[in-house]
């Protein structure tokens, strides 16, 4: 015993001697230091009609969006300055800014414009599908372009806030091998440094020599990718990882409790049951509002969020989130813990001897303690749930087979409202089997075709009816943890789980 | 002495299985005993699962999450509240059973195929070896990630994958033993006696791989429990089936919220495994004690050293055919065969006169035994060498002899020493004298030629390095010159052609080539006197002979003293001077070798006479006795 | 022995060809539907299935397999399905974390478990029974507990090194060294436990032959006995211990890998085989394969040196 651990103790000595301080990896103490960042999401490729979601960052550094995206979710100008609907919605004119060039001289215009938001509709990426209403593109002259959409999308300004405003050098377009995944090529304020970066597992950025706009604080920026929280709460308790955001209840609560450490708390995911076959073709009592609602009411959401959530969260029963529009806050509580009432919605729906769920789980999705209770909570009302363990790749049978009638997810919750109804509400992959009803029917054009803030009321309906019809099971909304080593402060993004990378600033 | 040795030989390794025998060292070992016992606890535990625990191991109320202990629940509850006893013991189930099942699947596949890989050899073999080869660089974790994509995410077909996986160790395990064991002379002797392939299979192979088998299991066993944890905290889990690797990675995900839920369930896992660990050593130990000299000559002549390095245990062997000088403990039992009680006291004309060269009084060697007790095995033993003259130290295997050899040596086995008496060689007293000046004897003024040629040669070192290390270490000569007396010394022992031996490994020359080079080493520094182990017993009638004659002349030529130890009166007869008889630890009678010879005095030497002079004939043809 | 060698080669490149086969079939028979993964639960299954397409996904599998050999022999494994990393620098950016690990967990072993087997099988009592309780132990404790509480003892709490992260020797030696340290001291808690039994083993093994008492009888120091010729002889079992955990660690670092956040193979393999990224898989499956042959064949090459015997077998 003693031989090992004097052993030890020596090579400990050595190293720490070579080393000087081996503890402080990153510094980003001032203005002009590196800033490292954490992160669980692996972006497909650098090429801009990869990007999605959460990995959106690793684009930010290197291209510039037709439009910024404020952290409250207001647009300001970016590589457009200004833009303007017509007025039946279905034409956008953008106005560019002038002298933006990309790294090889070329200019950044209009051209440029059609030709990136041309190829990113057409490309297989995940977020392609957010240009579908974009009838035609115009380069009106080098400034000017128009959008014409074939109806009103009320998402749009957020889509070129986000991917699809991702501006690279159409130079690159026709080069062979699509040298976008690798080596980017936009108007960013910051470069890839492709020496220093380990693709899939850290990528070095270092601040862009003339970039046009005004320079972020820091001077180089690294995103490292870990496979797991344990790590990255490690690395920021060590300084050796200046900001990362925490999903993880135990992980936020480990962290909580180092004073060095930064948290901002953010409520972005909710997690619910997804009721996809409200038509009743899987499973026939789920075709009957009363036995959807018998649901919610048996699902005891207190507990759930203060024993598996350990309380860091809200307990809801709608999906829209606290930020968005469509949001009526007395929704939170509209399906109290009440199973007799559930039972007795089951017995007039004509299902009272019960029926049997049998539901994917994703063990990552779905950890013993909520599998456990939704059995238990769910049984009490006579409904007897089996849980069918997939893996995370299993998604052919849940999406493309259609072999389930519900699931247990995390889902955001975007801030524009828009974007939760096409994703939720529209038929489309969480809503599988197309559902719909008069009410959506009448109150979805009128959304869509509305200018911006003004279908408050509309959506807010819209929420009441799939609350009342109980399209879906939420439980909670789930809050995230932004945290930091101290040095840098984060201001959370509005409506997206990952801030924007213009969101850190050393702290004061 | 060889045959009775040969028999015994036999006799521990048929029993070396895992018979009663066996249990029972396992069970007075404490180590061994408490793992036992803590197995079986855990293992009634877990099949009784439903009478011991309050509830089912999925009835979960969420409120109780993360309580305390409460009445009926002893250990509290778990994340999903749970009942952290009733988790415990089905989990115990599904672990023990998963690594039940990988144990089972890795032995279907790996005992029978190593089995006929190893009896049969040949193309079998030779396939078997290739796919072995296969699976052993096949990427695991590839493996059981994608069997668990097609078969679902279940802890029963994670532990199916795993038994595929680990199959080839007991593949090449059992292959290992079981083609060391073709070759050897009780099997040959089966087949010749007209035994079918099955029956000697039966009967003797399966005999010698059994306690391989077993220990081998024990371990694995812990690998395979521990290995389902690891992939649990990997996310590779065992899906809503309840194991210990899925409490523990449960606990950990809450180990800020409830930093004590780790305990039990890693307290499970780590009791289990190292009871496992503990029992496979104490199977270990019990299976050494038993067949240790046997197991020795084995892992040498079985040739490949992979073969006992499997597990680098010697107990992985096969009954030897003949036994050396047999261990102290060993030698305890044989000494209860006489039938006569031996006279007490040294029956030595030579008291008080001592010879100047090797002049033993007094000795008695002793053994500390496990239990704490002492073993005398010499008592009292009075010998005297002088210079020139050949003395014989004549007696039945066990009576002392070697060991009172060793004494004078300063080589006696772990655990012995000597307990009394007075040892001068040379004129000094090497009694209570320290390694160091008792080592600046050795080589130089007393040297040693052991009993079996081939064991006493280091198989990784060339006869000539051999030769030379001791004359370059003792005479401080240059590697030049220990080389030209090595020549020297392997052509004074009549071998043709010293170059060729000199450059040899002991396995490439023949045993009575390897004794004549072992009394070249013992002559290379030039000793005074000589102690001779039975030198020529392992050696065929004629080479027995010539090593006597050479022994004899290289005496004259030098005029060195010899203490020459057999038990072979024939021996005695052709080379010694002076004979002392030993039995039961001491000397009974002393003499000229003729009056020995033909006028014993003792019963006892008459009844040594009678016995050779029986065994005579057969003595050339030994190995063919044992079978 | 350089005919044994070319045939120990040409066997490799044969089980190469047939364990890459059935790789590629093994992670193909799941159909993890990696457009969709890649595109998100969210995306219509018109994208997802021009994504399919775009990979070579809607071919059959033996097309698959034949298209990936031919560029694969050519020292082509493709780009990465999940992040567009070029597979070859990928694993030239990884390969180097987990052979850093993999060497020093063997260097640490070799010399602690020599140190530790040779001691307890010289001595005996108290030292052996002192070395054979750190082997249950080091054997019993779950790897993962173990790496945790070195990381927070050493890294979180002391701040003696670094807790994640991985410096490449040729930036730095000392910062190579501080971020192997710690995971190279929790792979080599189970390693030594492992290994010192098997020296302790082996040494009292050949502490028992008689030549070794022949030795001795001829009046060489037993620290000679002990270094020239019982080490020698108790190498060749050590050796194969150590070769086979040697293999292990290939795999068996992806716990350590994953808390201390290092970017090895180990977690590549795990992450990149549940999501089912084929290409990447496949030229770590070479990789593994490559080198399991090549360290089995060092071994045995070493082993015949050190034993005579084992050389003209």
């Amino acid at each position: 015993m003693k031989k090992t651990i004097s052993g030890v103790a020596l090579a400990a000595a050595c190293a720490t001697a070579l080393t000087g301080c081996a503890g402080g990896g990153a510094k980003a103490g001032g203005a002009g230091s590196t800033l490292s960042i954490a992160t669980m999401t692996l972006p497909q490729s650098l090429d801009p009609a990869d990007a999605n979601g959460s990995a959106l960052p690793f684009f930010q550094a290197v291209y510039d969006t037709l439009i910024k995206r404020e952290p409250d979710g207001s647009y300001s100008p970016m590589l457009a300055t200004e833009w303007k609907y017509s007025g039946d919605r279905t034409e956008l004119k953008l106005t560019l800014r002038d002298g933006v060039k990309f790294d090889d001289g070329s200019p950044f215009d209009a051209a440029a414009v059609k030709a990136n938001m041309e190829r990113f509709g057409k490309k297989a990426g995940a977020q392609a599908k957010t240009l579908k209403d974009v009838k035609s593109i115009t380069a009106d002259d080098a400034t000017h372009v128009t959008v014409k959409l074939a109806q009103p999308n009320p998402a749009m300004l957020y889509y070129l806030s986000d991917a699809a405003g991702l501006m690279a050098n159409p130079k690159s377009f026709t080069k062979p091998g699509d040298p976008l995944k690798t080596k980017p090529d936009g108007t960013g304020p910051y470069e890839l440094d492709s020496a220093k970066s380990a693709i899939g597992t850290k990528w070095v950025y270092t601040r862009a020599k003339n970039y046009w706009g005004s320079k972020l604080p820091y001077e180089g920026v690294t995103i490292s990718y870990f496979d797991n929280e344990t790590a990255i709460v490690n690395g920021v308790k060590t300084g050796q990882l200046n900001a990362a955001l925490l999903q993880n209840a135990d992980q936020q609560a480990g962290i909580e409790s180092d004073p060095k450490v930064k948290t901002v708390k953010q409520e972005f995911d909710f997690q619910g049951m997804i009721l996809f076959d409200r038509g009743g073709a899987l499973v026939p009592a789920l075709k009957d509002a009363r036995v959807r609602q018998a649901l919610n009411l048996a699902i005891d959401r207190a507990t759930m969020l203060s024993k598996i959530r350990q309380g860091r969260g809200t307990a809801t029963s709608q999906i829209f989130g606290a930020k968005s529009a469509g949001y009526v806050p007395e929704l939170d509580t509209a399906y109290p813990h009440d199973p007799a009432k559930a039972r007795d919605l089951l017995k007039q729906a004509g299902f009272a001897s019960g029926f049997t769920l049998k539901l994917p789980r994703i063990q990552a999705i779905v950890p013993d303690a909520l599998a456990s209770s939704l059995q238990t909570d769910l049984n009490a009302i006579g409904v007897k749930l089996t849980w069918d363990d997939v893996d995370a790749g299993a998604v052919r049978r849940i999406f493309t087979d259609r072999a389930y009638p519900a699931m247990v997810m995390n889902l955001g919750q975007p801030d524009a409202d828009w974007i939760g109804v096409g994703d939720y509400v529209l038929p489309g992959v969480f809503n599988m089997f197309g559902t719909s009803d008069d009410t959506l029917k009448s109150l979805l054009p009128k959304i869509q075709a509305a200018p911006d803030g003004t279908a408050k009321a509309d959506l807010q309906a819209l929420n009441r009816h799939l609350v009342e019809q109980a399209w879906f099971v939420p439980f909670y909304r789930m809050s995230y943890l932004h945290v930091s080593d101290g040095t840098v402060r984060v201001t959370p993004q509005s409506g997206m789980a990952v801030p924007a990378l213009y969101n850190y600033a050393p702290a004061k | 002495m060889s045959g009775d040795g040969g028999g015994r030989g036999n006799n521990g390794g048929k029993g070396g299985g895992g018979g009663n025998g066996v249990l029972r060292r396992v069970l007075r070992n404490p180590l061994g005993l408490v793992s036992a016992v803590v197995l079986a606890l855990i293992v009634l535990a877990v099949l009784f699962a439903p009478l011991l625990s309050p509830q089912g191991p999925n009835v979960a109320s969420l409120r109780d999450s993360f309580g305390g202990p409460t009445g009926g629940h002893p250990l509290g509850f778990d994340s999903a509240g749970r009942d952290m006893v009733a988790r415990l013991l089905y989990g115990g189930r599904n672990t023990l059973g998963g690594a039940l099942l990988a144990l089972v699947v890795a032995l279907v596949i790996g005992v029978p195929s190593g089995l006929l890989a190893g009896y049969r050899g040949g193309r079998f073999d030779a396939a078997a070896s290739w796919v072995v080869n296969l699976v052993m660089a096949l990427p695991a974790m590839v493996v059981l990630l994608a069997s668990r994509a097609i078969l679902g995410p279940t802890v029963w077909v994670l532990m199916v994958v795993l038994g595929v996986l680990i199959s080839p160790s007991f593949f090449r395990l059992v292959r290992g033993v079981v083609a060391g064991v073709r070759g050897e002379l009780y099997v040959d002797a089966a087949r010749v006696a007209g035994l079918s392939d099955a029956r000697i299979v039966a009967r003797h192979v399966l005999i010698v791989v059994r306690a391989p088998i077993i220990i081998q299991t024990a371990l694995v066993a812990g690998i395979a429990i521990g290995l389902q944890a690891g992939l649990e905290f990997l996310g590779v889990g065992s899906g809503s089936t309840p194991t210990w690797g899925a409490m523990l990675n449960e606990a950990f995900g809450n180990i800020q919220r409830a930093p004590t839920m780790i305990v039990w369930p890693g307290l499970a896992l780590g009791l289990t495994s190292a009871s496992l660990v503990l029992l496979a050593s104490a199977l270990r130990d019990a299976l050494e004690d038993r067949g240790a000299p046997a197991a020795r000559r084995k892992a040498r002549r079985g040739g490949s050293g992979l073969v006992s390095s499997e597990l680098a245990s010697p107990e992985l062997v096969s009954p030897g055919l003949v036994s050396s000088e047999p261990a102290p403990s060993e030698s305890v039992l044989s000494e209860s065969a006489p039938s006569e009680p031996a006279p007490s006291g040294p029956v030595s004309g030579e008291v008080g006169e001592r010879a100047e060269l090797l002049s033993v009084r007094g000795l008695r060697v002793a053994y500390d035994l496990a239990d704490g007790t002492v073993k005398e095995v010499v008592h009292g033993v009075d010998i005297d060498v002088r210079a020139g003259e050949i003395v014989g130290l004549v007696g039945e295997s066990g009576s002392g002899k070697t060991q009172t050899a060793f004494s004078v040596l300063g080589i006696l086995p772990e655990g012995g020493r000597v307990a009394g008496g007075s040892v001068t060689v040379a004129g000094t007293e090497i009694v209570g004298l320290d390694e160091r000046a008792h080592r600046a004897l050795r080589g130089t003024v007393v040297a040693y030629v052991p009993q079996e040629p081939m064991s006493n040669l280091d198989p990784s070192f060339t006869i000539g390095t051999q030769l030379t290390e001791p004359m370059r270490y003792k005479l401080k000569i240059s590697r030049a010159e220990a080389r030209k007396r090595a020549l020297d010394l392997l052509r004074q022992v009549e071998i043709t052609d010293p170059e060729r031996v000199f450059a040899s490994y002991p396995h490439q020359i023949s045993g009575g080539m390897a004794q004549r080079v072992l009394i070249a080493g013992a002559m290379s520094c030039d000793p005074d006197l000589l102690i001779a182990d039975e030198p020529t017993t392992a050696l065929d009638v004629l080479v027995q002979a010539e090593v006597l004659g050479l022994l004899r002349r290289l005496q004259r030529e030098r005029g060195m003293g010899v203490l020459l130890v057999t038990h072979n009166l024939g021996v005695v007869a052709d080379v010694c001077d002076r004979v002392a008889v030993m039995h039961d630890g001491r000397i009974v009678e002393t003499g000229t070798a003729e009056q020995i010879l033909h006028a014993p005095e003792e019963p006892y030497t008459r009844r040594l006479l009678g016995a050779v002079l029986d065994r005579a004939p057969a003595r050339g043809a030994w190995k063919g006795e044992t079978a | 022995m350089l005919s044994f060698v070319a045939r120990r080669v040409a066997a490799g490149v044969v089980l190469l060809f047939v364990i890459s086969l059935l790789s590629y079939l093994l992670l193909s028979i799941p159909d993890l539907d990696v457009g969709r993964q890649l595109l998100g639960s969210n995306a219509p299954q018109a994208t997802v299935d021009a994504k399919n397409a775009e990979l070579g996904l809607d071919r059959p599998v033996f097309v698959q397999y034949a298209d990936w050999l031919a560029h694969a022999v050519r020292g082509d494994f493709g780009t990465s399905w999940f992040t567009g990393e070029n597979v070859v620098q990928a694993l030239s950016t990884r390969l180097p974390v987990t052979v850093s690990l993999m060497l020093g967990v063997t260097g640490v072993t070799a010399v602690l478990s020599l140190l530790l087997g040779v001691w307890a099988g010289v001595r005996r009592g108290v030292a052996d029974r002192v070395v054979q309780v750190l082997g249950v132990l080091g054997y019993a404790l779950p790897g993962f507990l173990v790496t945790l509480i070195i990381v927070v003892v050493f890294a979180v709490k002391l701040r003696w090194f670094p807790a994640i992260g991985y410096t490449d020797i040729a930036e730095s030696v000392p910062g190579w060294l501080s971020t192997i340290t710690l995971p190279v001291a929790s792979l080599s808690v189970a390693g030594v436990a492992g290994v010192s039994q098997q020296v302790r083993g082996a040494v009292i093994d050949v502490l028992r032959r008689d030549y070794v008492r022949t030795l001795r009888a001829r009046g060489l120091p037993p620290s000679r006995v002990l270094f020239r010729h019982v080490l020698r002889n108790a190498a060749a079992p050590a050796l194969t211990v150590l070769g086979m955990q040697f293999v292990g660690l290939l795999g068996g670092a992806v716990l350590v890998e994953q808390i201390f956040g290092l970017p090895g193979i180990g977690s590549m393999t795990v992450t990149y085989t549940t999501r089912g990224d084929i290409p990447v898989i496949m030229a770590l499956v070479s990789v593994t394969v490559v080198g399991v042959i090549a360290v089995n064949l060092l071994v045995d090459v070493l082993i015949g040196w050190l034993d005579p015997k084992a050389r003209t077998a």
